[in-house]
């Protein structure tokens, strides 16, 4: 169970609306390498992980995605805030404007709404984790690409926070990855889990 | 900045820190260092918050301690803070 704080994890303060912005930013929020399928991912896979530990990172991570996405949901709001007909025509929203108005709908910056297909749960600790590491690596670029094209430094510096977080998750992964792999038989150093082969007996 | 916003990074700034350090456990279990420094932080984050408290009121609405007018009527976190503390 989850109980919700009523706050931001760190804090979100935009004065200017940026349409245009808001438009490519929320691929963090609906996108390939977003916070949902971030938060999704890791809270689905969990309940196969084979040791406590892998479970608590699991837990714990996809619990931290979720007040990412309530980050980047709050950056995209206040970017979208006392907009303009003009704003809206000049700026390219016009087409996202037509079906969600000024509400926050989770959508890559493509277009494409979010989709079940951007993660995997494998249910083998060693392909999700695997997954795992290259997701955390996918939403850093993802920050990036969106930090090289901010020139607001209100929007910069909670985009710069939500980027440093990825790279600690990484790092949470990757202990968790040794830990797994620590455990196998020192046999098995091509790193896979045979414990689902075993015959019964 | 007034110096109840301040105030409030602060107990922020700490939380933060104590669940870095929470996070850090998943992986490293047994790091009394790391483990002590939680107890620390989650003692500052104590005292600082009864002070913000004692001065301001509370800091987070919960339903245990505030009406439920409270939790609906105070600021929701997505508000920029020149709106949300306005009137507090």
């Amino acid at each position: 169970m989850w109980i919700y704080e009523k706050r931001l994890q760190y804090p979100v303060n935009i004065n200017r609306p940026n349409p245009k912005l808001a438009k490519l930013i929320i691929s963090q929020y609906g996108g390939p390498h977003g916070e949902i399928g971030a938060s999704l991912r890791y809270l689905s896979q969990r309940y196969s992980m084979p040791y406590p530990e892998l479970a608590a990172i699991l837990t714990d991570v996809g619990t931290e995605e979720l007040a990412h996405l309530e980050m980047v949901g709050s950056i995209i709001y206040q970017l979208t805030k006392n907009l303009t007909q003009k704003d809206i025509k000049e700026q390219g929203f016009d087409a996202y404007f037509i079906d969600h108005t000024t509400g926050v709908y989770p959508v890559a910056a493509s277009g494409a709404p979010f989709n079940a297909d951007m993660f995997a749960v494998t249910g083998d600790a060693i392909a999700d984790l695997n997954e795992d590491l290259a997701a955390e690596q996918k939403a850093r670029l993802s920050y990036d690409n969106i930090l090289r094209f901010c020139d607001d430094p209100d929007v910069k510096d909670p985009i710069r926070f939500l980027r440093e977080r990825e790279i600690v998750h990484y790092q949470r992964f990757g202990e968790g990855l040794r830990l797994l792999t620590d455990k196998l038989d020192s046999k098995n150093f091509y790193a896979f889990n045979p414990s689902f082969d075993k015959p019964k007996k | 900045m007034s110096e109840q916003i301040i105030m409030k990074r602060k107990i922020e700034a700490m939380k933060f820190a104590a669940w870095e350090l929470h996070l850090f456990l998943d992986s490293h279990p047994s790091n009394m260092e790391a483990y002590r420094k939680l107890k620390e932080y989650e003692d500052n984050i104590k005292k600082l918050m009864m002070e913000y408290e004692k001065k301001y009121g509370k800091l987070f609405p919960t339903s245990k301690d505030s009406s439920r007018y409270e939790w609906i009527s105070s600021p929701w976190p997505w508000e920029t803070e020149e709106m949300t503390h306005v009137d507090l």
